[in-house]
């Protein structure tokens, strides 16, 4: 890195930090420059986050020190970054469900009239003005906790732009993000990068990273592995950096043939209060042995097929069939018990107890495998969850850590592991890669296809194109609640499924 | 707390209890133990305060106690007073069934126990039960209610918390005169706990359903207060008010004319007279008396108010 | 059925789902409505002005307690100790008028007047209020249990102070310059007494704030997600702390009421307020685990609350029964709050 660039507005020197048990970051050197994009990469636990976290005030680095304009800083908290003009869009969603669109834009810093008066109109006009730019269209008096979690996120990009910025920081900003969604805020990057904010990218899709980024900085295990410019870069050579190999996640072919039909869906309906339906007469065929990947946009109605599938939707109706056994109309305790299970899209929400260690978290859905009598034998606990933290390689420091101190990444692990241990016949997996590196995605995959090749039905949603090539052996598209299409092997091409899903909605009043 | 953490805590707590317990042995003074209900109301203040003197007067040292008319709370008093190695417990007891019990335990512990001002429903185990007469009482307050009111009207009455054996005597006292007089009517009834507020707070009320109220009659002293607030806040002089128990309060409304009288229970007396014979059980092995006795309460009105001061009444 | 069939019988069920919404909505509101309506009938003199402005005096003392609790509930926490620093206050005030402050080395008792001694009751209570804000940010301690620890701190202090005995007859007198103090109680303003001018000024106040301004914006933002707003910049610690300071602020006001109503003040005053001011706050809407709530529908609860009582009283109606109606209600509030989330969360779905 050349001292003298005279783009670089923040630089980052020899930053070091430690948390009890771990090293977070180890001498770090990272440059930030304006009118540019700077991506971030590495594994879930390799730094990215904290490091990001240093820099938007939220945490305070152990060693090392930071520079902005060439002066020494230190941010005391997120409100004096913001005031040195650094914004941060955060990975996990931090918004006051309680709270309107307009409202959690403004937190903090609201428009007033002398000082008490919040004056609201002004902050839905503002408000009305980012989405504008966004392009989207949510009303600024919406409550957020009834947001799905993509327009959650195109909500938490908004309260980054709202004061002017001059770093932007975005950590994972488009998890959740459809493709239109994502070109849209490409075009916000864009139009920030022109008017000389520099913005530090971090994401996992490595795809988007290489056609947003100007100067790459590959993180492994808290320090600084490798950097490239936007001339060198290629996908594969990231991953090398990231995992020290070559592969992309090759596809295995299934060690054995597909089987009988295990899981039948009939004439399955969900509907909405507006009318429209969530899930519009879906009949779907699972069959033992085989991967299935459910492709669509955000909106499409996956989401809601799995949650009517698992029993969590009451309004839903129509015939699940699991080995036969109707299980419409059942709790999801039972259908646990008939062997589906479902591992949900938001997993700080839906899938872990925050107040449990990791065993704990573990082992919740599976309790009776380690149950003697009446009380938990914590042996074969134990062994059972080293099996599962060593197969799917949960880097943690141990069984008993708190759930909450792992990555996100890792914590998906938990998520799926906490499934995998209950034994199921049928796997539903909600955006199973969601948050996570491409490491971790190898290994959930990979497991995905051992667990099908031992005669398990997989099934699992994504909005990622790779992804469904990557391991399934079946292509399902939805688009507006219904099935679109049905495609396998050299069928499921990518022209194909994107035209699948994105079909006009059936229902809808000619534009 | 981890296990070993609680081992030690206890392991501190006993240890405390039995110096203490050893401590009290030591001291050559034997320990008299007072229970009161809480001393938030004057009455029952009076009667820990003459007994503690008494007691002190007769070369005993004192612990005085609140059960703060909860059962459960006065059991666990009785077990201190058991652990203390008292000689004797003065008890005004938290309810006629949940108190026998505790008493029993002390008896069985070598503990006598004195009860005044209200009873328990058995006989035999306590040493002896002083009690005012309360219907007596209630008789004296009924009958110079019905005076003042020209025994004719209609009257509130507001009874004392359902759980206390006196507030259902006292009624009962007041029912058994005032009904005898046809052209007494009684529009409301409502329980007002002994508590001031409760009692300020509903007569408000009560006067808005009927506004043709001419007198109230209260279970105890410090409802009347509260019924007397009331009254004035509604510029109601009219309404003649009587009460029960003696209270410096109560007595200074009736030399301001604002109630007509009160019943005073000889508290001061039966606490006293509670440890004079705790005093002679202790020394001669019985009372020499029988276990129930009842002191007759004396009517204060206009004529002997000024005379009376803590519940106790001079010359 | 035709596709315009369809489109009918899903207009007409959407329909009937925003009726039954707009209902739950407004059900401490309609409930209201009826306890009134109920009582009109079954109680003698219900409905005349002086009995409405009586039960208004009444209601007024909770709904002062209801509001500083309410503010405390929307951070996502709770005061068990107002009660007692309603009992407290008014020892202070009464101690104040009765003894005045003993110098003894200036050989001097000061009488500080009707209006100093509000100021210092006022203070006293907010001061409770810091302790309790104290140890809940700072020293971390669950706000159920600091503020049970300050109900029997609070309540013990106001025991120490007389030694358990009242403090009479608190109406001053000229030489010593500290007449009036029964106007809190039984003055009027235009013919309405002063409690209930009080309680309406200090409901309109407590409204803006919670609507209006960016204190109450983060007060419901700490309830709703509290790293998240800690992220925004939001101080929680000083809304926390503010909070609690408010909650004892009421406790004083409602302190100075009581005894002022009832020309003395008693050591035992105020037990068990706590359990009224957080029933009203439920019964308005406020969610016990923050958040959500408002004042209007505070005041509204207490409304109910207060009406039901009284009424029960005029009617005769035992006090058994009363606290057993008492109960139902409160529990049919949370009730009726869970099943219109519910209709809420299946029209969004």
């Amino acid at each position: 890195m050349k001292s003298d660039d005279p783009s670089i507005i923040l630089r980052v020197e020899g930053v070091t930090k430690t948390f009890p048990g771990t090293v977070a970051l180890d001498g770090v050197d990272f440059a930030v420059r304006s009118g540019a994009v700077s991506v971030l990469i590495g594994e879930n636990g390799a730094g990215k986050s904290t490091l990001m976290k240093i820099l938007a005030g939220v945490e305070q680095p152990t060693a090392g020190r930071l520079l902005l304009d060439g002066a020494e800083v230190h941010f005391s908290s997120i409100r004096d970054a913001a005031q040195h003009g650094i914004g941060i869009v955060f990975q996990e969603l931090n918004l006051c469900p309680n709270l309107t669109v307009a409202e959690n834009i403004f937190l903090g810093r609201d428009l007033t009239r002398v000082r008490i008066d919040i004056d609201q109109s002004a902050q839905r006009a503002r408000t009305r003005e980012l989405f504008k730019r966004l392009e989207h269209d949510i009303d600024p008096d919406t409550r957020v906790g009834e947001l799905m979690i993509g327009e959650q996120q195109i909500v938490e990009i908004a309260k980054a732009l709202v004061e002017d910025v001059r770093i932007l920081i975005m950590d994972e900003p488009t998890s959740a993000l459809s493709a239109t969604e994502v070109e849209v805020l490409f075009r916000v990057i864009d139009e920030l990068r022109r008017s000389g904010v520099a913005v530090i990218y971090i994401s996992h899709r490595l795809e988007e990273l290489v056609r947003i980024g100007d100067y790459f900085t590959v993180l492994r295990d808290g320090r600084v592995q490798a950097t490239a410019t936007r001339e060198t870069i290629t996908v594969p050579w990231i991953i090398r950096q990231m995992l020290g190999t070559e592969d992309i996640i090759a596809r295995r072919p299934p060690k054995v043939a597909a089987g009988p039909a295990v899981l039948d869906v009939a004439d399955l309906c969900l509907p909405r209060m507006t009318g429209r339906m969530a899930v519009d007469h879906v009949n779907l065929s699972f069959r033992s042995g085989e991967v299935t990947a459910i492709y669509g946009l955000l909106g499409a109605g996956r989401t809601e097929l799995f949650e009517s599938l698992f029993g969590l939707r009451s309004g839903a109706s129509g015939s699940v069939r699991l080995k036969g056994v109707e299980l419409a109309g059942r709790s999801v305790t039972r259908r646990i018990k008939a062997g589906l299970l479902l591992v949900p899209e938001d997993r700080q929400r839906d899938g872990l107890v925050p107040n449990l260690s990791v065993g704990g978290n573990l082992g919740l859905a599976s309790l009776r495998r380690f149950t003697r009598y009446f009380w938990l034998s914590s042996k074969s606990e134990q062994s059972l969850l080293s099996e599962i933290i060593a197969a799917l390689r949960i880097k943690t420091p141990g069984a008993d850590a708190p759930i909450t101190a792992l990555s996100g990444g890792n914590q998906q692990k938990v998520v799926i592991g906490k499934t995998l241990l209950t034994q199921p016949s049928v796997l539903l997996l909600d955006e199973p890669s969601r948050g996570i590196d491409v490491g971790a995605k190898a290994e959930v995959f990979s497991t995905m296809r051992d667990l099908a090749d031992q005669g398990l039905t997989v099934v699992f949603s994504t909005s990622d194109l790779k992804e469904t090539h990557a391991v399934a052996d079946r292509v399902v598209v939805m688009a507006h609640g219904r099935v679109t299409a049905d495609l396998r092997g050299d069928a499921a091409t990518d022209e194909a499924l994107v035209l699948a899903s994105t079909q006009y909605d059936p229902h809808s009043v000619a534009a | 707390m981890t296990l070993t953490r609680r081992m030690a805590m206890l392991a501190l707590a006993s240890a405390t209890t039995m110096l203490l317990a050893v401590g009290a042995h030591a001291a050559d003074q034997k320990l008299i133990v007072i229970i009161t209900p809480s001393h938030d109301n004057p009455f029952f203040a009076a009667e820990a305060s003459a007994a503690d003197a008494k007691a002190k007067a007769l070369g005993y040292t004192t612990q005085v106690y609140s059960h703060d008319d909860d059962a459960s709370k006065q059991d666990q008093l009785f077990d201190s007073a058991i652990a203390a190695h008292a000689s004797a417990i003065i008890l005004d007891n938290a309810g006629a069934d949940a108190s026998i019990a505790a008493i029993k335990k002390a008896k069985d512990a070598g503990i006598p126990s004195f009860l005044i001002d209200r009873e328990i429903n058995a006989t035999g185990v306590a040493a002896v039960q002083i009690v005012s007469n309360n219907y007596q009482g209630a008789t004296l307050g009924a009958q110079a209610f019905v005076t003042a009111m020209g025994e004719k009207g209609n009257y509130v009455e507001l009874t004392g918390k359902q759980s206390d054996t006196n507030a259902g005597i006292r009624s009962k006292g007041y029912h058994d005169v005032i009904d005898q007089y046809p052209d007494m009517k009684m529009v409301a009834q409502q329980s007002a706990n002994w508590d001031q507020n409760e009692a300020f707070s509903k007569m408000e009320s009560i006067l808005q359903a009927h506004p043709e109220v001419n007198g109230v009659i209260a279970g105890n002293d410090t409802m009347a207060m509260g019924a007397i607030a009331a009254l004035k806040a509604a510029g109601r002089k009219d309404v003649i008010v009587t009460g029960f128990d003696g209270s410096n309060d109560v007595r200074d409304a009736v030399l301001a004319g604002t109630a007509k009288a009160t019943v005073l229970q000889p508290a001061a007396r039966e606490a006293e007279y509670a440890v004079e014979l705790a005093d002679k059980f202790l020394k001669d092995g019985k009372t020499g008396v029988d276990e129930k006795i009842s002191m007759d309460c004396v009517l204060i009105d206009a004529s002997n108010a000024k005379n009376l001061d803590t519940f106790a009444l001079k010359g | 059925m035709t596709v315009t069939g369809v489109a009918i019988e899903q207009q007409s069920q959407r329909a009937r789902s925003s009726a039954l919404l707009l209902l739950l909505k407004l059900r401490t509101f309609i409930a209201l409505i009826l306890v009134f309506g109920f009582f009109a009938v079954m109680a003698p003199n219900f409905l005349s002005i002086e009995n409405i402005v009586i039960v208004s005096k009444h209601v007024a003392i909770n709904a002062i307690l209801a509001i500083g609790m309410t503010f405390v509930i929307l951070t996502g926490g709770i005061d068990l100790s107002v009660g007692s620093i309603v009992g407290l206050v008014g020892m202070i005030a009464g101690g104040l008028i009765d003894y005045g402050i003993h110098l003894p080395m200036f050989g001097v008792i000061i009488y500080p007047s009707v209006f100093e001694l509000t100021l210092m009751a006022l203070l006293v209570g907010a001061l409770i209020g810091g302790i309790n804000g104290i140890l809940i940010t700072r020293l971390s301690v669950a706000p159920f249990i600091a503020t049970l620890g300050m109900l029997y701190v609070a309540r013990g202090a106001a025991l120490l102070l007389s030694g358990g005995a009242t403090f009479p007859n608190l109406v001053g007198s000229p030489q010593l310059g500290n007449e009036g103090f029964p106007v809190y109680g039984d003055g009027r303003l235009l013919g309405i007494p002063y409690p209930i001018i009080i309680m309406a000024v200090m409901a309109v106040i407590a409204a803006y704030v919670a609507i209006r301004t960016p204190f109450g914006r983060r007060v419901y933002a700490v309830g709703g997600n509290e790293r998240a707003a800690a992220l925004s910049g939001v101080r929680v610690n000083r809304i926390k702390l503010a909070v609690y300071m408010i909650s004892g602020f009421c406790a004083a006001v409602a302190g100075l009421i009581v005894s002022s109503q009832l020309v003395a003040s008693h050591p035992a005053n105020g037990e068990t307020f706590e359990l009224s001011a957080i029933a009203a706050a439920v019964l308005g809407g406020t969610s016990l685990s923050g958040g959500r709530g408002s004042i209007g529908g505070t005041i509204i609860g207490a409304f109910v609350i207060g009406v039901l009582g009284d009424g029960l009283v005029m009617m005769g109606v035992s006090e058994f029964w009363q606290m057993v109606v008492k109960g139902l209600v409160i529990i049919a509030a949370v009730v009726l709050d869970q099943l219109q989330r519910r209709v809420a969360a299946s029209r969004r779905a």
